[in-house]
This record gives C-alpha cells, sequence and structure tokens, in this order.
C-alpha cells in the first residue's frame, strides 16, 4: 500500500511510519529533547468487532526527541516491562490520530488511561508527552471503521 | 505518619479524581518532603473544569486525603479553570528555600495572566491562603 493511501491502524506498517513521522517532525525534536524516561506504549483496546482479537500495543524507544525504534505487539503481557503505557479504544486513538482530541485532556476525561508510568512525569514534560502521542496525526492512516 | 490518599465512594468512576489521586500518592512517592506539608492542610479545596464537565472536591484533615466527585460541602478554596490550565498549574515554579510559588517564573506569571483574563478563578477566603500555597507546594511537580 502506498502513504498516499494510509497505512493500515494499527498495523507494522502504519507503527514503521509513525517512527518515521516523529523522526521527521521538527516539533517533536524540539519538544522531546528532555524525554530520557525510555519506552512509550499505546495501546489499542481489543475489540472483535473491529476485528481485534487482543489487545494490541505500538512501543515507542524514544529518547531526547529521537524514535530509536518500534514494535508493534500483542497483548498487555508485551507491554509489561515498558516504562510507560497509555490505553484506549481503538475509537478513542482514531480521535488522537486525526487530531480531535488532544491526548493530555484526554487522560483527564479517562479516554486514555496511563495504567503503567510515572504520572508526575508526564506532566512535568507535558509538551513532550503531548507532541508524541499528536504526531500520530501525521501518518496517513486507514481506519477500520 | 503516612498521609493516605483515597477515593470516596463514587469518586472512583471519576476520571479527573483517579488522576488527581494518582499524581499526589506519585508525587509524595517521589518527594517524601511534601508529606509534612500534607499534615499540615485541613480543609477543603473543590476544582472545577467546565470544559470536561467534572468537578471534584478534596477533603484535607492533617491524615488523609479525600477525593470526591462533583462539589461537597462548602468549599475554603474553589478553582475553576479549564482542563488544561488545572494541568498546568501542576507546573508552577516554587521558589528554592520556602517552596513558595515563584512570581517570576514563567508559568507562574502565565497563570496569573490568566487569572487575570478570567480563564482562571480562584475563590479563597483570605484565612485559606495558607491552605491554597500548601495545596500549590503539593500539586507541584517541578
Amino acid at each position: 500500500m502506498s502513504s498516499e493511501e494510509g497505512f493500515d491502524f494499527p498495523s507494522d506498517a502504519w507503527t514503521a511510519a509513525y517512527k518515521d513521522a516523529l523522526n521527521g517532525s521538527e516539533r517533536y525534536r524540539e519538544a522531546g529533547k528532555p524525554w530520557t524516561f525510555g519506552a512509550v506504549a499505546m495501546v489499542v483496546s481489543a475489540d472483535p468487532a473491529l476485528g481485534l482479537d487482543e489487545d494490541m500495543g505500538m512501543i515507542l524507544d524514544v529518547h531526547q526527541g529521537h524514535c530509536n525504534s518500534t514494535n508493534l505487539v500483542r497483548g498487555m503481557d508485551a507491554v509489561a516491562d515498558t516504562p510507560f503505557v497509555i490505553v484506549a479504544p481503538y475509537a478513542r486513538w482514531r480521535q488522537v490520530i486525526e487530531g480531535e482530541l488532544d491526548p493530555i485532556k484526554g487522560m483527564m476525561e479517562g479516554k486514555l488511561k496511563l495504567t503503567q508510568g510515572n504520572l508526575p512525569t508526564m506532566i512535568r514534560y507535558v509538551e513532550s508527552s503531548r507532541e508524541l502521542v499528536s504526531s500520530a496525526s501525521r501518518v496517513p492512516t486507514r481506519f477500520r471503521a | 505518619m503516612e498521609p493516605s490518599i483515597v477515593l470516596a465512594p463514587g469518586a472512583t468512576d471519576s476520571a479527573l479524581c483517579s488522576m488527581l489521586a494518582t499524581l499526589i500518592r506519585q508525587t509524595l512517592d517521589e518527594d517524601p518532603s511534601k508529606k509534612p506539608v500534607v499534615a499540615r492542610m485541613s480543609g477543603r479545596i473543590a476544582i472545577v473544569a467546565p470544559d470536561l464537565d467534572q468537578s471534584l472536591t478534596l477533603l484535607f484533615d492533617g491524615q488523609r486525603v479525600e477525593l470526591h466527585a462533583g462539589i461537597v460541602g462548602i468549599p475554603d478554596i474553589t478553582v475553576r479553570a479549564p482542563a488544561e490550565w488545572i494541568m498546568k498549574m501542576s507546573l508552577i515554579e516554587l521558589t528554592p528555600r520556602l517552596r513558595l510559588p515563584n512570581p517570576r517564573g514563567k508559568i507562574m506569571r502565565e497563570v496569573f495572566e490568566a487569572s487575570h483574563d478570567g480563564t482562571i478563578e480562584v475563590h479563597a477566603a483570605p484565612t485559606s491562603v495558607p491552605l491554597l500555597l500548601r495545596f500549590t507546594r503539593l500539586m507541584s511537580v517541578v
């Protein structure tokens, strides 16, 4: 599939494109500079109606404004060792990717949940966190529904 | 004494209550010097986020912080601000020695401006100023 058509979300191709979007973003390079606290996983909750039979997580190995690697994993066990884990249903991630939901506000509303990780750190580096998640909107995306 | 941070019945369904409880717990774990600050706090603080259509009340009794969904009782302090500003207030800079809000800090100045233009409203009797200052110190993550 070409990037013009969009990458299926979530998929290995989408996750790889996300890494490129992060590393191509001047805003993330700046905002992410102070981030030295380890990888962040964005987990899409299982939703059999959408063909997601298990939770799917995108682990982003980010450090000082650079994404070293990304990895698409299945099941919550696969993100157990990831320092920061944010979990949300598919529809919420879609809102984030489409720029309709600010990730920090979404967390305050309970639409996105930080299930693992230090909240004061997320808040202290709120622009790093926000820009990391918001950069997903730069990935051409094809949604399931 | 170790302060306990608890969600009142009904508050477990409030994302804002859960988030603030987590924030307070983790902040105290990170900086135990704040525990005596909690021990000196007594009163009710209400936080209203109109854009989230949520509010909560924190009850401090010196040993325990109890978070309630909604406004409970008559608050000593009410902070009314959009969600973004509630989060931002955790970034208020503190002075190095006394750990009071630093009026020269960038975020503190932004909060002053937002208070001036009505984006943030803080209602507190003069007698509640010490509670407000301690609350600011407790919630500050910088």
